[in-house]
């Protein structure tokens, strides 16, 4: 049973930092997936639970052993690379019984352990191939194959399955899903796919410039994000902002207005905010609908017409583009003007820092 | 038109290459059928008589079967020298490629230096005699891997630098330690340039004639290049003694050379396609 807890840990190469302090705790059995931009150091924190990279302070604890300095052969871990690292000299059974040879399991054992892993991913008739026979697909299952009869407590993936086409990786998440149920183990899982992150994890966890931005839940990540940076990360297409005045505070709702908005009514944590106070209003694409009587104005400037929705370019008369996700397809042509109404449930305000002024909940 | 031209320079190459090669190989066959007195001629004439067999019978027969154990010194020789070559430099080649240090730059221009400076004889014998290494088989191995070690690292770091770093890591976490990753991941890896190099370091050692000559002195020690003193003297030259000698101490490199052709051309162009 082994759960994670990292505390403080920071990585620099020579004198350049680039994990900041990540302090986390990951249950035994969780799904965690990281994401965030490219190079905030997603693998370098995969690879230092690997145990491939040197901390360079705070502690890593797998379980309840603190792994700082222990090889990665003793950690209890397997990693799944996203250039699927197959031995190309062996054959696919001999790939996936390596680790098990090194560790002297007798012939009969490792036999056994490697066809109920082949088995498991449905991959018994290729174990006699090499690995340059083999589709992309068919190596990250051989690759995924190779982690799992170690029997490791934590299942490390950078990103497993970028290599692969569209329909292919819609399949092999699902699989991935149902290892996770069946293996009960914990999995940490580097992904740029939003998709991917949104129905895999359990836990998601934000990074930007090495620092961690928010941890929780996929949904609560997507309804109350804690600042710009994760409110702009998490959803696709990306969220809209625009810049507001606080007009008026009544209770818990604060009313904002600005050029392009004549006047919404925010739930807010209105404690932290006075009249007259210049905040950023972030609103979800899918959460602006086709509304005669809304407040914000615009003129269609592109569309791209998907069948179950509409997407929408609109040119506000501040001069911003804002994005529109519209359900349904709508036939609507450029420099059309289009009025919208903002479900005010659903909207987000941040002060001035880019921290969330969400309403506690 | 183009067509014309490509045929033209093919014959022309296969023509080229045939004086430089195959003439001289004819001619010293020839040479090994004929007698004494027509060998001293030293033309190109058809011999008279079939002599092969009287010449490689006194060829290995000379000097208390010196033959022989020349043959033996060059093989043990040849064949430690280029173990030795294989699994050194591919180590050297391995940790240069992969672990960045301060130290590389300076290490990288020590294995240039070795690929350029002649060694200097006198020196080098002065100090195996020191070691007690003078004159000595293992002594001998030891100068060919030091004289042929740079080239062989060059090689092998070009070819270890081609690896991804990913397959190492897989290895280290599925539990291998770092003689598991060069034994059972890197070097298997490597067998392309480990066949050039076989070949070409092995041909090259077993033809060494100034190496032995300088380091290995005695008539126990002799290889077989230094056999070939055994027919020449400055009065009286058995030429066809010879070039038979030449012809049988030929043989083992072009067998070395014919084995391994097929493996030379497969390895040149593995890997050349990714997969
Ligand atoms: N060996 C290294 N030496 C110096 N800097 C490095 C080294 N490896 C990574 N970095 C830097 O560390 C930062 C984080 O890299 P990392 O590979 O973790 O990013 P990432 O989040 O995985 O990005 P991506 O999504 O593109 O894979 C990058 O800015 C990168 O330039
Ligand atoms: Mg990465």
């Amino acid at each position: 049973m082994a759960g994670l807890e990292f505390k403080a840990l920071h990585k620099t190469y020579g004198s350049v930092p680039v994990i900041k302090g990540v302090d986390l705790s990951v249950d035994h059995g969780e799904f965690v997936v990281f994401v965030g931009p490219s190079g905030c150091g997603k693998s370098t924190l995969l690879r230092m639970i690997a145990g491939l990279e040197d901390i360079t302070s705070g502690e890593l604890w797998i379980g309840d052993k603190l792994c700082n300095d222990v090889e990665p052969r003793d950690r209890g871990i397997a990693m799944v690379f996203q250039s699927y690292a197959l031995y190309p000299h062996m054959t696919v059974y001999d790939n996936v019984g390596f680790g098990l040879k090194l560790a002297r399991t007798d012939k009969a054992e490792r036999d056994r352990k490697i066809r109920d892993a082949a088995r498991i991913l449905q991959m018994e008739a290729l174990l006699d191939r090499k690995p340059s026979q083999l589709s992309g697909g068919q190596r990250q299952r051989v690759a995924i194959g190779r982690a799992i009869v170690r029997q490791p407590e934590v299942f490390l993936f950078d990103e497993p399955l970028s290599n692969l086409d569209a329909a292919l990786r819609v399949d092999m998440r699902m699989e991935l899903a149902k290892l996770h149920q069946d293996l009960g183990a914990t999995m940490i899982y580097v992904t740029h796919d939003q998709v991917e992150a949104m129905t895999l994890a359990d836990k998601i966890v934000v990074l930007n410039g090495g620092v961690v931005q928010q941890v929780g839940a996929p949904i609560d990540l997507y309804q109350r994000p804690a600042n710009l940076f994760v409110a702009g990360f998490i959803g696709s297409p990306k969220m809209n902002f625009a810049e507001v005045t606080v007009q008026s505070i009544d209770g818990t709702m604060a009313t904002v207005t600005s050029k392009d908005i004549s006047s919404v009514s925010v739930a807010a944590d209105t404690s932290r905010m006075s009249v007259g106070d210049t905040l950023t209003l972030g609103v979800r694409p899918h959460h602006l609908t086709l509304d005669a009587s809304g407040t914000l104005v615009g003129g269609v400037s592109l569309v791209e017409r998907l069948g179950n929705e509409t997407n929408v370019s609109l040119k506000l008369p501040s001069g911003a583009t804002w994005l529109v996700v519209l359900d349904g397809d709508h036939n609507l042509r450029g420099s059309q003007a289009l009025q919208l109404a903002v479900d005010s449930s659903t909207v987000v305000l941040f002060d001035k820092t880019g921290q969330s002024l969400l309403a506690p909940r | 038109m183009k067509r014309r031209a490509s045929i033209i320079g093919g014959v022309a190459a296969i023509a080229g290459s045939f004086v430089v090669f195959v003439i001289p190989f004819i001619f010293i066959i020839l040479m090994a059928f004929k007698d004494k007195p027509q060998s001293a001629l030293r033309d190109f004439s058809w011999p008279q008589g079939f002599h092969l067999w009287d010449n490689l019978v006194q060829v290995v027969t000379t000097r208390n079967w010196m033959m022989i154990t020349a043959f033996i010194n060059s093989a043990l020789i040849t064949v430690i020298s280029v173990t030795l070559l294989v699994v050194l430099a591919a180590m050297v080649g391995f940790v240069l490629a992969r672990r960045k240090t301060r130290m590389n730059g300076l290490i990288e221009f020590l294995i240039l230096a070795g690929l350029m400076i002649p060694p200097a004889v006198v020196p080098t014998i002065w100090l195996m005699q020191g070691l007690k290494l003078f004159g000595t088989l293992h002594g001998m191995i030891l100068i060919e891997v030091a004289y042929n070690l740079p080239f062989s690292i060059i090689l092998y770091r070009a070819f270890v630098a081609t690896i991804p770093r990913d397959l190492d890591e897989a290895a280290i976490i599925d539990g291998a330690r770092p003689l598991d990753v060069f034994f059972r991941i890197i070097l298997p890896m490597l067998w392309p340039v480990t066949v050039t190099n076989i070949v070409v370091q092995s041909v090259g050692i077993f033809n060494d004639f100034t190496n032995p000559l300088y380091y290995l002195p005695g008539n126990q020690n002799a290889t077989v290049q230094l056999t070939l003193y055994n027919f020449q003297s400055q009065y009286n030259t058995s030429y066809n003694l010879l070039f038979t000698n030449i012809l049988l101490i030929t043989v083992p490199p072009l067998i070395v050379f014919l084995f391994f052709n097929r493996q030379i051309v497969a390895g040149m162009t593995a890997g050349a396609v990714k997969g």
